[in-house]
């Protein structure tokens, strides 16, 4: 999963990304309006962290103008005008949910969960795939109720995967959504991670679509 | 007419001085007229005079002539109130003669009256004749040396002239009275049409504080036009300064909240004592500049003549905005908005405290929140008209005894009040009473909480 951070204050922006980072996102960050409406424009990602006031370009003029190029990533506002007509004026230029300053970085995690969960589809925080178990709350992920163990890129392909359970994902995609804009980006790490994977759950999940992608799946059959 | 009026003090003054230059007018008038009069009756009786006096000194010496050339029958009517008199006061014989209307002994002398004899003989006066007339004389002395002195004299009744100085001055009066009734009721109209413009200022600047009008609108003459140019730019001043006031606050909220948000979170996951005191005393900056800043707000717009809102677009907007913060929950909001219903004040207010409100309600409710909102009835002697908000939900409501507690704030002044209340209904009963309005709360028939909002509607 790959969101966006449009925040100016620069410590704010740092702690809000190492704590995405920390909870397993590809992010990529912008300190001005402009910068984060280039972005958001050019790049695809699955969720925005974008605070209302900003240099150059105030937040309400970047996601109006998302939306008006069909732009429908959920995105989070944060701001310190937190009256009501400021969060109407929010929601009718499109956002999907606000956090008021001073926040708690807690919030901003369950609200971004929540915003992902809700726009691929699914009712709970806990991702079910057969016997493979993802809590997006916890980060953990389980096969048969065993704990396993992943590494933050093994984490990432997963739970991109599990979010969009039953859809043919491409390499492209994955490569776009995994890694943040900086990223050496290779699609053959992905072939490595897959097998990575595979390994690790020990469950046939995960199945290639040749010339096309991935796809996750129900197990055909018990290992 | 109220103390000290414009519209009085002219219509007074233009009264006064129509009446001053008329009635002047009329005395030196009917003056002129009186003297033109009496000229022409002393002319008349002039003319009759000296025929007499030709005939006195034409005369055979030593006799009285009867006048011959009068041709004048009033002369012979008895008591006509014309008449003429001869009075030889030296000479052969002293006697006198009259004319057959003058009964004896003759006329009064003008001498009783002290009316001196001008040098060329002639002198005139008003004397009491016969049957109490009044009139007017005429009186010649002649001297025809050994002939004797004479003196002839001529009266006239000066009734007729009496009569039609009479006639004119009643013309007069009537012609001027007519005159001065006009001159008031142009004046009257005058004012009341020259200073129609000071009434549509006046009706404006009332329509502006009900909240109508933002502006003095219209064309206004020369010499008002300064004064609604310059109430139309003290409006824009001070609507300006609210305004950056609001931007300033805004902008230390912004510039207050983002480092406070920093700190916070550079202290999560620490638990040392250190980090404990830096998060509980970020609470405490937060409740108090979120406290201190919506006090800033209040108190930025108190002065400021509000806008009129329409209510339905606002609670809109809070509904929108309900439905995608509480979609989680399955809560239906429902809302039915009287037609044409109008808050007067500040749209960010109505929408703060519905939206307090109905979010409150959204938290509370179990599976609907419903929101109303009309005109409320009022009184015909209320000189305002009020709007009642109603947002009902069908959670679990608040015992009698802590809804009163959440309202306790009423009353008091705002800075003594405390900040957070717990359900944010603090600062929804603080606002609704900046407006003159109140927040009641009460049971709902749904089960839940029903809070009710009056607030100030603007007049149609």
């Amino acid at each position: 999963m790959r969101l966006l951070v449009v925040e100016d204050d620069p410590d704010l922006n740092r702690q809000i990304c190492a704590a995405l980072t920390d909870a397993g996102y590809a992010v990529d960050k912008a300190f001005d309006g402009e910068e984060g409406h280039y972005l958001g424009e050019n790049e695809p990602y699955d969720a925005v962290v974008l605070d209302l006031g900003l240099p150059k370009m105030d937040g309400i003029s970047v996601l109006e103008s998302w939306r008006r190029t069909g732009k429908q990533m959920p995105v989070l506002i944060l701001t310190a005008r937190d009256r009501w007509s400021e969060k109407v004026q929010g929601f009718d230029a499109g956002a999907d949910d606000y956090v008021a300053k001073p926040f708690h970085m807690e919030e901003v995690l369950a609200r971004i969960r929540a915003l992902l969960r809700r726009s691929t589809g699914h009712a709970s925080s806990e991702l079910v795939c057969g016997p493979v178990h993802l809590d997006t709350r916890t980060s953990r992920v389980t096969v048969d109720g065993n704990p396993i163990r992943l590494t933050s890129h093994e984490y990432r392909l997963l739970s991109y995967l599990m979010h969009h359970t039953g859809r043919v994902v491409s390499r492209t995609e994955l490569v776009e959504h995994l890694y943040d804009q900086d990223f050496d980006r290779d699609s053959n790490t992905i072939e490595v991670f897959v097998g990575r994977l595979r390994k690790k759950l020990g469950v046939d999940v995960i199945e290639t679509i040749r010339g096309l992608g991935y796809r996750l799946s129900q197990p055909t059959h018990a290992p | 007419m109220r103390p000290s009026s414009l519209a009085r003090r002219l219509f007074l003054t233009a009264a006064a001085i129509t009446v001053i230059v008329l009635g002047l007018s009329g005395v030196v008038l009917s003056s002129l007229y009186r003297e033109t009069a009496e000229r022409a009756l002393d002319r008349y009786l002039n003319v009759y005079l000296k025929n007499i006096v030709v005939d006195v000194a034409t005369a055979q010496a030593g006799t009285i002539p009867e006048p011959t050339s009068l041709g004048e029958l009033s002369f012979q009517t008895p008591n006509s109130g014309w008449y003429w008199q001869i009075e030889r006061l030296s000479g052969p014989t002293s006697e006198m003669k009259f004319s057959t209307s003058l009964p004896s002994p003759g006329l009064p002398s003008l001498d009783e009256q002290r009316i001196p004899i001008r040098s060329d003989g002639f002198r005139e006066g008003y004397v009491n004749g016969p049957q109490g007339q009044r009139l007017r004389v005429v009186e010649n002395l002649i001297d025809l040396g050994a002939d004797g002195q004479y003196v002839v004299t001529v009266a006239a009744n000066i009734a007729e002239t009496e009569e039609e100085i009479a006639d004119f001055n009643w013309t007069l009066f009537i012609t001027l009275s007519l005159l001065g009734i006009v001159f008031v009721a142009t004046a009257w109209f005058q004012v009341r049409f020259g200073l129609r413009p000071l009434g549509r200022i006046s009706q404006s600047l009332h329509a502006i504080r009900t909240g109508r009008a933002e502006r003095l609108e219209g064309e206004f003459p020369a010499e008002i036009a300064p004064l609604a140019r310059e109430v139309n730019a003290l409006i824009d001043t001070n609507r300006d300064i609210v305004m950056r006031a609001r931007t300033h606050v805004g902008n230390l909220a912004h510039a207050l909240k983002t480092p406070l948000s920093v700190l916070l979170n550079e202290t999560s996951g620490k638990k040392d004592a250190t980090a404990e005191k830096v998060r509980e005393q970020v609470a405490v900056m937060r409740e108090q500049v979120q406290h201190h800043l919506e006090r800033a707000r209040i108190a930025a717009r108190v002065a400021v003549p509000g806008t009129v809102v329409d209510v339905d677009s606002v609670i809109d907007g809070v509904v929108r905005t309900m439905e995608k913060i509480h979609r989680d929950r399955a809560v239906r909001i429902t809302s039915h908005v009287e037609d044409e219903l109008d808050f007067h004040g500040e749209e960010q207010d109505l929408a703060e405290m519905v939206g307090n409100l109905v979010d409150n309600a959204c938290k509370w409710a179990k599976s609907r929140v419903e929101i109303r909102a009309r005109a409320e009835p009022s009184a015909p002697s209320a000189d305002r008209a009020f709007l009642r908000v109603i947002v009902d939900d069908d959670g679990l409501g608040l015992p009698a005894g802590a809804r009163q507690e959440v309202l306790t704030h009423r009353g008091k002044r705002l800075d003594e009040s405390k900040p957070g209340s717990g359900l944010g209904l603090s600062i929804v009963s603080d606002l609704a009473h900046l407006y003159q309005g109140r927040l009641e709360l009460g049971a709902s028939p749904a089960g839940g909480l029903r809070a009710e909002l009056v607030l100030p509607a603007a007049e149609s």
